[in-house]
């Protein structure tokens, strides 16, 4: 990802933690961590609190390692998300966002195979410009949001869909106390992304 | 671009309102908000279609409850109280309710103390219902300036009980009472509960959500797996607004949730989740069963000092509020129809605030606290001792003749401090109702001389029955311990017997 789907991206990230940090219920719940993969998977901010996260440069060029990226996101979940002890409560089961604009480059299938032996309260991934292949990233998460294409203003409406997405689940538990798996019970997308089904 | 749309009322023929669209509504968890071109109003359409039932109710809500509650001796006092929908409107399928926008002073004049990040946002409730935010280490802490003290949460925990109390009164129930549905402004010590439609209206289907969660009543979390409409499925009612009101008022005050403690009770987290809200649920302040006592090296700093009950526990709020607390988190919180309903909670929380002693640290945070009842009596939270000698005034009524019983009602003296008609005349009641003119003082108790004494401004019959002899308006009258003043001869009158704290300081 380069030129202006990379900044727009970058800027979606920023405008999502400052309206996090409005509000007064993710300030208290939400902890944020971000993955980059190009050549290979970093995680670039570790778990953190919102009121201390940092904002650091993120940068993916090249290649789409994929697969590396879904181990990586695997690890980071099974390191830093607590889980209930005896002793200790733990933590929520993790929402996890993807978003890309290519092709897998590497093996993903082995990544998808550990990414799926952990559980998020949901995973959405989003397909960012004609690059990407939405109906590959469907056999990750059935919720896959496409943008047409990978500009500033559908990227920034994604997030600030995320953001919202973010605080309705740490608020309302609604009708009949089903796990919240789909993206039926998000809150619905902007009319610019388009719901894979 | 913004575009000025136009709607039409279903309720008022003819009757339309204007909004502006700029394609990007502020997003609630049901409905999509717009301004009104002068933002004096706005528009909430919902996203969700509305089916009969729900238009039935809002209708109702927007018309007859609406009449009885406002247009009617003593409406104006819940107008404020409330933010209450005024008409129906609908776009297409889409159904909207028009809500006169939010006061002034509900949105931050200043905010975050390190930047500006929430300056003219919201005074959602949970900004000032959590310690984190009131922390002076946290990275994003309100400013002092938006904290109030200690007795504006007392203040503001009033409203929102008449707010309650009014609403049961007619039958309805909130369903949804949350930080999130109130808004709080502890500088003017206001109070305002705002989502009003989602109100379970008496013979009407219930909204389809079971409120917010840290709110819902432990009979609803637990029965939540049965289908919507299965009949030992337990729904918003009263008593699980009573529930919410109860937690809100400990959270107001304590700045710690209830129920929120370190016992485990499954080790699936979201299990445990419901079970320790819902099933299992325990009072974190158990006098005898301690096991969900927070654990304090598990919270994270900004949690403290009000995360530790040892310091700062529950019965800082006196004896009053200590029984209500009780009833609500220990004996009525599995046994809902012995919650203590929200007059209770008004009356209590006023009561209390005749117990409070402002402290003498000008640099204390909370500024106020309740008189312990200790011989040496000091400030809990910065532990500031109180100097000098401090009367204790306890309220008598004429029980018949010449017998006169004690209230249970107790006026700590400070400095300045005045005395109301409602301490005088028990047939006064302190609530919502009370005139202007009842409104005012009928004297003041003062440090004068190195004595305390109490001017009367307006008590006509009163007596200092110690020496036998009248006190008129105008003149003062020394407070001395073991004295007994009649405060008015009238019917209903009372007798306050002097106790003096503190004495040998």
């Amino acid at each position: 990802m380069t030129g202006e789907p990379i900044e727009a991206l970058k800027n979606g990230v920023q405008v999502m933690i400052s309206s996090l940090r409005q509000n007064p219920q993710a300030i208290e719940t939400a902890f944020i961590s971000i993955i980059t993969f190009d050549s290979s998977a970093r995680q670039v901010v570790p778990l953190t609190d919102l009121a201390s996260f940092q904002m650091v440069d993120i940068k993916a060029s090249g290649t789409t390692s994929l697969g590396e990226a879904l181990k990586l996101v695997s690890n980071c979940i099974d390191n830093e998300v607590a889980k209930t002890t005896q002793e200790q409560k733990g933590d929520w089961k993790p929402l996890v966002f993807i978003m890309t604009d290519g092709i897998p480059t590497d093996d993903w299938q082995s990544g998808l195979e550990e990414f799926k032996k952990r559980k998020t309260a949901y995973t959405v991934a989003c397909a960012a410009g004609s690059g990407a292949d939405s109906n590959l990233l469907k056999q990750i998460t059935e919720n896959v949001v496409s943008l047409d294409t990978a500009d500033s203003q559908s990227i920034a409406k994604f997030f600030s869909w995320v953001s919202a997405s973010i605080g309705v689940t740490s608020t309302k538990v609604e009708d009949a106390g089903q796990e919240v798996t789909g993206l039926s019970e998000l809150p619905p997308p902007p009319s610019e992304l388009n719901i894979v089904t | 671009m913004t575009s000025i749309k136009s709607v039409s009322s279903i309720i008022h023929p003819g009757k339309t309102y204007q909004y502006a669209d700029n394609g990007e509504p502020m997003r609630g968890g049901m409905k999509d908000v717009y301004f009104a071109p002068d933002r004096s109003y706005v528009i909430a359409f919902y996203r969700d279609k509305q089916d009969f039932n729900s238009k039935e109710r809002l209708t109702k809500i927007v018309t007859q409850y609406y009449d009885s509650f406002f247009n009617r001796e003593g409406g104006e006092y819940y107008k404020e109280i409330y933010c209450w929908p005024t008409d129906v409107v609908q776009l297409g399928a889409q159904i909207g309710l028009v809500v006169p926008t939010y006061r002034k002073n509900f949105f931050f004049a200043k905010g975050y103390a390190t930047n500006e990040g929430i300056k003219g946002k919201e005074k959602q409730g949970l900004w000032f219902a959590s310690a984190k935010f009131r922390n002076k280490q946290f990275p994003l802490r309100l400013d002092d300036s938006e904290l109030g003290n200690w007795l504006s949460y007392f203040q503001i925990s009033v409203k929102i009980a008449r707010g309650v109390k009014r609403l049961h009164a007619a039958g309805l129930a909130h369903s949804d009472l949350s930080y999130k549905n109130v808004l709080v402004d502890p500088v003017n010590r206001d109070a305002t509960i705002i989502d009003i439609d989602g109100l379970v209206v008496p013979g009407l289907y219930p909204p389809d959500v079971i409120g917010t969660a840290d709110f819902i009543a432990p009979e609803v979390l637990s029965t939540k797996h049965l289908p919507l409409r299965d009949p030992n499925r337990k729904h918003a009612n009263r008593l699980t607004d009573l529930h919410a009101l109860a937690v809100m008022i400990y959270m107001y005050l304590l700045y710690r949730h209830p129920l929120k403690g370190g016992k485990i009770n499954s080790m699936d987290t979201e299990e445990d989740d419901l079970l320790s809200m819902g099933k299992k649920a325990l009072f974190i302040e158990h006098p005898t069963d301690t096991s969900n006592r927070p654990k304090l090296n598990q919270l994270p700093k900004s949690a403290l000092p009000w995360a530790d009950v040892s310091k700062l526990p529950y019965t800082l709020t006196g004896p009053y509020l200590k029984a209500l607390f009780d009833q609500a988190f220990i004996t009525g919180l599995h046994h809902p129809e012995q919650r203590p309903n929200a007059d209770m909670w008004e009356q209590a929380l006023l009561k209390t605030t005749d117990l409070m002693q402002p402290c003498g640290n000008t640099l204390c945070d909370q500024e106020w606290f309740v008189f312990d009842n200790s011989s040496a009596p000091k400030c809990p939270f910065c532990g500031t001792p109180i100097k000098g000698p401090l009367p204790v005034l306890d309220l008598y009524y004429q029980f018949k003749g010449t017998v006169w019983k004690p209230e249970n009602h107790r006026l700590m003296v400070y400095h300045n401090q005045y005395l109301f008609q409602w301490h005088a005349n028990r047939n006064v009641v302190r609530n919502e109702r009370l005139t202007a003119e009842q409104k005012v003082p009928v004297g003041y108790f003062t440090w004068f001389n190195n004595k305390w004494v109490f001017v009367n401004q307006k008590l006509d019959s009163m007596k200092d029955l110690t020496e036998d002899k009248q006190v008129p308006i105008g003149t003062m009258v020394d407070i001395t311990d073991g004295k007994k003043l009649l405060l008015s001869n009238e019917e209903g009158g009372r007798v306050v017997m002097v106790t003096m704290a503190n004495k040998h300081t």
